[in-house]
């Protein structure tokens, strides 16, 4: 299914009355923002208040990941567009689901923005405009201008680290190499529509892009903690995280394809 | 070995023989699957039936005593079957993975979701 749209995209051209969530979106629309969620009903109605009041002509698409809350209704009663799995696949799967529905609905650029309030939605103008300069993949870093939440000290060490691994095996200095906060342009679409990790993917998927030779940047970002929820990384899952993001890190720089195919 | 040990073994791995095959009789076990099975049970009775071929396999290896060479060589085996396991347990997860998405895409295109306020209502008091 994904791939068979890619025809459209030479209508898509920005309509400037279309506001977001409009129903065609096949022809006016070329930004979607894509928002994972999993238990996020308290977050969520705040987070699309904020979109609101975003300036910039975007769709907004939910995945929920089989949530056990109202995360759907929530959504339904927001007007925005859901895509509900029924059956739990993890954060990674929920952004590919993403991806794939961009690809298919000929979006120009994506971007991620997590569902727990952590990112505001007032950067996506600024992302927008890095990747209309010509930059395949942007990453809202927290750690340029190291303002706003900045992670505890461990997770500090660990990012840093990450950081320091992309550079030794790319030489590519990525300041947030795990921030979820991201936009993309087409090719990067249409790679993680192919192929996505299923779990922790962020550091992963930055070197498969810079492995492609597609252009990342960064922009400076101020995260909030998290209003609601607890995050995916539990402590006993640390450990795990780290060995599991390294390997796959050394993986993806040595493995290098510019077409993927998912179980064949 | 004594004689009883030897009926008791020659025994169990012809019943053992006889269940897999009665498994894929009534399609509780594929085929596919069960030749690895069939072909361990197959051997488990001609080791039953004929012990002087681990001997013979020992001195081949020449490996001392010869349960160690039945050892290594089930311990090899196992190894293998475990292994192909975990490759069709991965291919198995992509798949259904990819099988979730297009659902869950295909539902939202069938079904969208800016739906009307009464729909909306009844999906408010679905969790109560």
């Amino acid at each position: 299914m994904p791939g068979c749209h890619t025809g459209q995209r030479k209508g898509a051209q920005v309509s400037g009355a279309e506001k977001m969530h409009s129903r065609n979106t096949d022809i006016n629309s070329r930004t979607l923002i894509i928002i994972p969620a999993h238990n996020e009903e308290k977050n969520l109605p705040g987070l699309f208040r904020a979109l609101k009041n975003t300036e910039g002509d975007f769709d907004i698409i939910v995945v929920n990941d089989c949530s056990d809350d109202d995360t759907e209704s929530v959504c339904r009663a927001h007007g925005i567009k859901v895509i509900s799995l029924p059956v739990n696949i993890g954060i990674g799967g929920a952004v590919q689901t993403g991806y794939q529905y961009a690809l298919s609905h000929g979006y120009d650029i994506a971007i991620q923005l997590d569902g727990d309030g952590q990112h505001d939605p007032g950067y996506i103008p600024l992302f927008i405009k890095e990747i209309r300069e010509g930059f395949h993949l942007c990453i809202g870093s927290r750690f340029i201008r190291k303002e706003g939440f900045q992670s505890s000290r461990t997770r500090r060490i660990g990012i840093r680290f990450f950081s320091f691994l992309i550079k030794l095996l790319t030489g590519f200095e990525i300041t947030d190499p795990t921030s979820g906060y991201r936009a993309c342009s087409r090719e990067v679409i249409s790679l993680f529509a192919g192929d996505y990790p299923k779990d922790y993917p962020e550091p992963e998927t930055v070197v498969t892009v810079l492995k492609n030779r597609l252009k990342v940047t960064e922009i400076p970002v101020v995260m909030k903690a998290r209003e609601n929820g607890a995050s995916s990384i539990t402590r006993i899952k640390c450990l795990y995280y780290m060995v599991k993001v390294t390997i796959a890190i050394i993986i993806a720089s040595v493995s290098r394809r510019r077409v993927v195919t998912e179980c064949e | 070995m004594s004689n009883t040990l030897r009926i008791v073994l020659i025994t169990g791995s012809v019943l053992f023989f006889v269940f897999i095959i009665n498994m894929v009789r009534i399609k509780k076990l594929e085929l596919k699957y069960a030749l690895i099975w069939l072909l361990t049970g197959f051997g488990f009775v001609v080791i039953s039936v004929f012990p002087r071929t681990v001997f013979f396999l020992a001195g081949m290896l020449e490996i001392e005593v010869p349960s160690n060479a039945l050892f290594l060589c089930i311990i090899f085996l196992l190894l293998l079957m475990v292994f192909a396991l975990t490759v069709a347990v991965s291919r198995h997860a992509c798949r259904i993975k990819k099988l979730i998405q297009e659902l869950g895409l295909l539902k939202a295109e069938v079904n969208p979701s800016e739906c009307a306020p009464a729909d909306r209502k009844k999906d408010q008091n679905l969790p109560e």
